[in-house]
C-alpha cells in the first residue's frame, strides 16, 4: 500500500462547491480514472483519503493538499495525468509526489499557517481600510463571537493573525493579505478578519483566495535535510524576495 | 455574471452552479431546437430523476438539438431572483428559459405543480398557454401525472401521454418550426400527444364529472405512448454526477419497466403495463459504461419490484462477481415482501447493507384481498424471520390507511401486526435484541384516475386523523418508529389527482397565494389552498372524498392509459362487491 500526495487547485467553476462534495467529486474522480485504491476495511468501504484544512465554501485555493492510498505503487506524475482527465472544471492536481521518507505518512496535521488574498469590490478606499488594518492589528484583544445557533463564545484572534496588509487592487477594488493560524489547535478565518474591519456590508463583493499553507515548525529531520515542505511551493513575491 | 453575486446569499449554492461530471455543453449554433428540461422541484430531487437524464441524453446524443437543465429554485433564491428582477436561467449557459424553443417540464407528482407556476413566471412566460404569444416558448409536460392532464392543461401548450424516449424527437421535429402556431400544429399530430387547446372541457355538476371533447378534427382519444423494445432503447450511461449528495446518488439501472402484479391502488403500475424487461446481457454492458463514466461507487436496480425481474438471479450473481472486488455496491430499492426477496437482497448486498423494506399496505387478509395484494402474513412472517437470521435488525414496513372498505379493526391490526413481529424480532434477534428497529410509515390511500378504485372517494380528514391516532396509541415501543403523511396533505393530492380542467383555477390561485414546494412539510401551507378553492368556487371534498358513479363520465376518460374503462369497472366489483363503487 502506497501513500500519494497531492498539491490541487480549487478554482473559480467550483468554488461553490463544500469540502464534503468535494471529497465525494475526488473520490468519484479516482474511480474514474481506474486508479488501484486502497479501500477502508469494514462495513461502507471507501477511499482512504485525507486533506489538508478545508476551505471555506466560495472560496478558491492553489495551494491546497490530500493525500490517499493506492494498492500498488504507480509514478506520482501518470496519476495526476490520470485523475486530471476524470477531474471536472475548476479542479486540478497541480503536483503529485511520495510522502517524504521521515514522515510514516502523511496527515496534514503539521499545516498550521494559511496564506490568503481577498479580492474586495465596491465602495471602498484603500486609505481608508489601510487604517482600519492598523487599528485591528494595535488593537489589545479583536473578539469574535463563534457558535452559530449554539451558545456563542468569544474568541480573541489577535494571536492568530500573523499578517495582514491592504493593497490597490489596480482600480477595481482592494486586495486584503492576510497570514492566519489555521489548523486543528485553533485558527482564525479569513470572513472573520473581513467582518472585524467591517467590510462585510452586503454590498461589496468579496473573492476569498487561499495561495499558501505553510507549516511553521518543520521536524528536525527536514530541516538537517534542508527539505522545503512540498506545499510550501506557492509562495507571495514577497517572501521569494526574501527567501533570496 | 449577476448570479454569481447571488451565490453567498443562498442556501446549498452548489444547486445553481453547473459543470457537473457529465453535463452537456452543445454549441447552440449548429441545432435547430432548443430545450430546457424542467423537473420543477428542488435539484437534488430533480437530479434522482431518472427520466430527465434519459431525455437530456436523446436530445444531445441528437446532432439537431440541444437541452439544458432547470430546478425549481429554492424559496431563499427565489427571493433573490425577484427582488433584482432576475429571470430564471438553464444551467449549462445560463441562458433565460423563455430564449428556448420549448420547455419540457416534468410532472412527478400533483403537489410539484404549483412550483411549475411559479417557474413559468420567473422565466418570465405567461403561465397560462392562452395567454402566450409567437415569441414564446412552446411549454411541453410530461411524466406521471400526465396520466390526468385536466388540473395542468390550461398552462401547457402539450402534454405528452406516456413514455418519452421515442416521442421526445417528434415533438423537438415540430419545436424546430419557427411558427409557433405551425408547431403546435405538429404537435397535435404526434401520437400521444395532448393539445390542450383543442379540447373543450365540459362539466357535469360538482366533482370531476364531465367530459373532455376534441375541436376541429382532434382525436377524441389520446393514446399513450410506449416503448416496445426496452432492450433497445436509449440508455444513458454517461449520466450526471452532481456535486450535490443528491436523494440517489449512484448508477441507476432500469431493468424492468411495468409490473406483472395488479394493486388495486397503483396508478403506475396500471398505467405502465405490459411488463417489459431489459436482458442481462444489456443490463451487464450499461452497468459497466456507467460505472466507468460516473465513478459511482454503487448500482440501483431500478423496477417497480426489481425482485420480479426473470433474471434476477443470474443478474444480481453476474453484478456482484463483476464489482464486488472493487467497492461497488449493489441495491435493490424494491422489494417483494418473502424470503426470496430478502435472501436476494442478502447476495446482492455484500459491499455494503442498506435496509430492508417491505409494504404490506394492509394488515389483514380480507383488506389485502380487496386491494389485490397478493401477500399472506406468512410470507412476511418468513422474510422477517430470513432478514434477522442474516443480520438485518431494521427494517421499513409500509401501510396505507384509509383503504376502501376499510374498518376501525383493520387499523388496529396494523398495530397489533407490527407488535407480533417487533416480539418475533426481539426472539430471533436473541441477545442483539435490543437493535431491532422497525419504521412504520403509513400513507393515506389516494385514489387515481386510471385505477379500479378511481372511482372511490377518499376518506375524510376527520376519518384519516382518527385512524391515525389508533396507530399513535397502539404504535409505542422502542423497537417502533412511527411517521405518516398528513391527512390534509393527502386530500389535496387526492384533489389535484382528480382534478378537472377547472381545478387549475384552484392551482393558480393557491400559487398566486404564495404556494410553492407543496412536498415539503416545511412549505405546504394548506390554509392558502382551502383559500384558492374557495376564491375558484370549487370544493376540494367535491374531487378527493365524493364517490363517484361507475358509469359516469370522468374528466380524464379521454385519455387511453391502457386498463379499459370496463376492466377497470370489473376489477373494482370484483374488489367491492357490485353497488358498492
Amino acid at each position: 500500500m502506497a501513500q500519494l500526495v497531492c498539491r490541487y487547485r480549487k478554482g473559480n467553476q467550483i468554488r461553490w462547491i463544500s469540502h464534503l462534495d468535494l471529497k465525494r467529486t475526488l473520490e468519484r474522480a479516482m474511480r474514474r480514472a481506474q486508479l488501484p485504491l486502497a479501500l477502508s476495511q469494514g462495513h461502507n468501504p471507501h477511499p482512504r483519503i485525507s486533506f489538508g484544512p478545508p476551505l471555506p465554501l466560495g472560496a478558491t485555493g492553489d495551494a491546497e493538499v490530500l493525500a490517499f492510498y493506492l494498492s500498488e505503487a504507480m509514478d506520482p506524475g501518470e496519476v495526476k495525468d490520470r485523475l486530471n482527465q476524470q477531474l471536472p472544471s475548476g479542479l486540478e492536481i497541480v503536483e503529485a509526489w511520495l510522502p517524504p521518507r521521515y514522515k510514516k505518512k502523511e496527515t496534514f496535521g503539521d499545516i498550521d499557517v494559511a496564506e490568503y488574498r481577498v479580492g474586495i469590490r465596491g465602495d471602498v478606499r484603500l486609505t481608508d481600510v489601510s487604517l482600519r488594518v492598523s487599528e485591528l492589528l494595535a488593537r489589545e484583544e479583536p473578539i469574535v463571537e463563534r457558535g452559530g445557533l449554539r451558545p456563542q463564545r468569544t474568541v480573541d484572534i489577535r494571536p492568530l493573525i500573523f499578517s495582514l496588509s491592504a493593497e490597490d487592487a489596480g482600480g477595481t477594488g482592494i486586495e486584503l493579505r492576510m497570514r492566519l493560524r489555521t489548523g486543528s489547535h485553533g485558527g482564525a478565518r479569513p470572513q472573520e478578519v473581513v467582518t472585524l474591519l467591517g467590510l462585510e456590508d452586503g454590498e461589496t463583493t468579496i473573492c476569498y483566495h487561499r495561495t499558501g499553507l505553510y507549516a511553521s515548525a518543520q521536524p528536525s529531520a527536514a530541516r538537517r535535510r534542508g527539505a522545503l515542505h512540498r506545499w510550501t511551493r506557492t509562495r507571495s513575491n514577497r517572501e521569494r524576495r526574501e527567501a533570496r | 455574471m449577476e448570479l454569481e453575486s447571488l451565490l453567498p446569499r443562498v442556501t446549498k449554492p452548489a444547486r445553481y452552479t453547473n459543470g457537473e461530471w457529465n453535463a452537456a455543453h452543445k454549441d447552440p449554433a449548429g441545432v435547430r431546437a432548443r430545450f430546457a428540461l424542467v423537473y420543477p422541484d428542488a435539484y437534488e430531487v430533480g437530479m434522482s430523476h431518472l427520466g430527465l437524464q434519459v431525455l437530456y441524453h436523446v436530445l444531445n446524443s441528437h446532432p439537431d438539438y440541444l437541452a439544458e437543465r432547470a430546478f425549481a429554485p429554492w424559496p431563499d433564491m427565489e427571493q433573490q431572483l425577484r427582488a433584482r428582477g432576475l429571470t430564471l436561467t438553464s444551467l449549462e449557459s445560463r441562458t433565460p428559459l423563455r430564449d428556448f424553443d420549448a420547455i419540457g417540464i416534468t410532472l412527478p407528482y400533483e403537489l410539484t405543480y404549483s412550483n411549475v407556476l411559479n417557474i413559468l413566471d420567473l422565466a418570465g412566460i405567461p403561465v397560462r398557454a392562452a395567454d402566450r404569444g409567437a415569441d414564446d416558448p412552446l411549454v411541453i409536460g410530461g411524466g406521471p401525472g400526465a396520466v390526468n392532464p385536466e388540473p395542468m392543461a390550461d398552462f401547457f401548450d402539450a402534454i405528452l401521454i406516456g413514455e418519452g424516449e421515442e416521442a421526445i424527437l417528434e415533438i423537438a421535429e415540430a419545436a424546430a418550426e419557427d411558427d409557433r402556431d405551425a408547431a403546435l400544429a405538429r404537435l397535435g399530430e404526434i401520437p400521444g400527444v395532448y393539445v390542450p387547446a383543442s379540447y373543450e372541457a365540459s362539466f357535469a355538476g360538482a366533482g370531476p364529472l364531465g367530459s373532455v371533447t376534441p375541436r376541429n378534427g382532434a382525436p377524441a382519444h389520446i393514446v399513450r405512448r410506449i416503448i416496445t423494445d426496452l432492450d433497445q432503447a436509449p440508455f444513458p450511461t454517461h449520466q450526471i454526477v452532481p456535486f450535490l449528495d443528491t436523494v440517489h446518488s449512484r448508477v441507476t439501472l432500469e431493468i424492468m419497466r411495468g409490473c406483472a402484479r395488479g394493486c388495486r391502488f397503483c396508478q403506475a403500475g396500471a398505467t405502465c403495463r405490459p411488463r417489459r424487461e431489459r436482458s442481462v446481457a444489456t443490463l451487464l454492458r450499461q452497468a459497466e459504461e456507467a460505472v466507468a463514466a460516473t465513478g459511482y461507487d454503487e448500482i440501483s436496480l431500478l423496477a417497480f419490484t426489481s425482485v420480479d425481474h426473470r433474471e434476477i438471479e443470474e443478474l444480481a450473481a453476474e453484478l456482484v462477481a463483476r464489482f464486488g472486488s472493487r467497492g461497488i455496491g449493489i441495491a435493490l430499492p424494491s422489494m417483494r415482501v418473502d424470503a426470496f426477496s430478502v435472501s436476494l437482497a442478502n447476495t446482492i448486498q455484500q459491499v455494503r447493507k442498506s435496509g430492508l423494506t417491505f409494504a404490506p399496505e394492509a394488515a389483514t387478509p380480507r383488506l389485502r384481498s380487496v386491494i389485490g395484494k397478493p401477500m399472506t402474513e406468512d410470507e412476511l412472517f418468513a422474510a422477517a424471520d430470513a432478514a434477522f437470521s442474516s443480520g438485518w435488525a431494521r427494517f421499513k414496513l409500509y401501510f396505507m390507511i384509509g383503504l376502501p372498505t376499510e374498518t376501525d379493526e383493520d387499523v388496529a391490526a396494523i398495530a397489533d401486526l407490527v407488535q407480533r413481529l417487533v416480539a418475533f424480532g426481539r426472539g430471533a434477534l436473541g441477545s442483539r435484541a435490543g437493535r431491532l428497529r422497525i419504521a412504520v410509515s403509513i400513507g393515506a390511500f389516494v385514489p387515481k384516475p386510471h385505477t379500479p378504485f378511481q372511482w372511490v372517494g377518499q376518506d375524510s380528514r376527520d376519518s384519516l386523523n382518527h385512524k391515525q391516532h389508533i396507530l399513535q396509541r397502539g404504535l409505542r415501543g422502542r423497537a417502533i418508529k412511527l411517521s405518516w403523511t398528513d391527512a390534509d396533505v393527502s386530500a389535496l393530492e387526492a384533489a389535484i389527482s382528480r382534478g378537472d380542467r377547472r381545478l387549475g383555477r384552484a392551482i393558480e390561485g393557491a400559487w398566486r397565494l404564495g404556494a410553492t414546494f407543496d412536498a415539503w412539510g416545511e412549505h405546504v401551507d394548506f390554509s392558502r389552498w382551502e383559500r384558492a378553492f374557495r376564491e375558484a368556487d370549487l370544493h376540494l371534498e367535491d374531487y378527493a372524498n365524493r364517490t363517484l358513479g361507475v358509469n359516469d363520465s370522468l374528466a380524464w376518460d379521454h385519455i387511453s392509459c391502457g386498463p379499459e374503462k370496463d376492466a377497470l369497472r370489473a376489477e373494482a366489483e370484483q374488489a367491492l362487491g357490485r353497488g358498492e363503487a
